[in-house]
């Protein structure tokens, strides 16, 4: 199951499987953040291409209005995901402690 | 190679749900190291998704089988009643390219090549039926 969820202040909260069943709710909710969003992975598990898809979509949108999509509390598993989709090249990357 | 576990699933996005369940229960009976199984997770969900989203017209479900190796898993997905599509064969993304131009799409069979150890592709003209087989290793590469 996957849940995704407004933190206050600018961060959104996600938290399990971001699996291509998954996508169209968490594109439904990124639809609706503006400006400079910090979004906290830290129970995020799992990610697949059509999860990064949709979080690509979401940072192209906001970087076209000088907004942006930052991506914190990344697992190792998936900030190997993150470098090999070359996504630390366009996203800002905080590993989780 | 003996084939230890081996189900149908139907050809849709809502299965993926029941492939977890079903290689994480595969993963625990045999007890291989959980460190490869969102590998596992990942490439399945890749190759399946293909063949739902490419395949619409072929049988309603989908073979998914695995089997131990040395170190690891073989697993085998098997697509009956369609055209072939080698996803050994389609072109890499460039993950270089700036925001602008990054486009969804294609990264998917990018991301399964660079994590697996192995990726066959075999069609059969007689059957219509699509065999991927791909194995995952502790000694493997990244991922």
């Amino acid at each position: 199951m996957l849940k995704i969820e407004s933190g206050g202040d600018g961060v959104a909260v996600i938290a399990g499987r971001l699996d291509a069943a998954q996508c169209p709710a968490v594109q439904a909710f990124l639809e609706h953040v503006e400006g400079v969003v910090t979004l906290d992975c830290r129970g995020l598990e799992y990610i697949s291409s059509a999860g990064l898809g949709v979080l690509l979509k979401t940072q192209k949108r906001l970087t076209g209005s000088a907004g942006k999509l930052r991506l914190v509390g990344v697992s190792h598993h998936l900030l190997d995901i993150f470098r090999y989709s070359g996504f630390d090249q366009i996203f800002e990357i905080e590993a989780a402690g | 190679m003996i084939v230890i576990a081996d189900r149908l699933f139907r050809r849709s996005f809502d299965s993926l749900e029941e492939i977890f369940a079903f290689t994480a229960a595969f993963f625990a009976t045999h007890a291989i190291d959980a460190g490869l199984l969102p590998t596992v997770d990942l490439t399945l969900e890749e190759l399946f998704t293909n063949m739902v989203k490419y395949s619409p017209g072929g049988n309603p479900h989908i073979r998914i089988e695995m089997a131990t190796t040395e170190g690891g898993v073989e697993v085998t997905l098997t697509d009956y009643d369609v055209e072939r599509f080698d996803v050994t064969r389609a072109p890499d993304v460039n993950i270089d390219l700036p925001i602008e131009e990054r486009r969804p799409g294609g990264l998917g069979l990018y991301l399964v090549r660079r994590l697996v150890d192995s990726l066959h592709y075999e069609y059969s003209n007689d059957r219509r039926q699509s065999r991927i087989t791909f194995r995952k290793t502790l000694s493997g590469r990244a991922g």
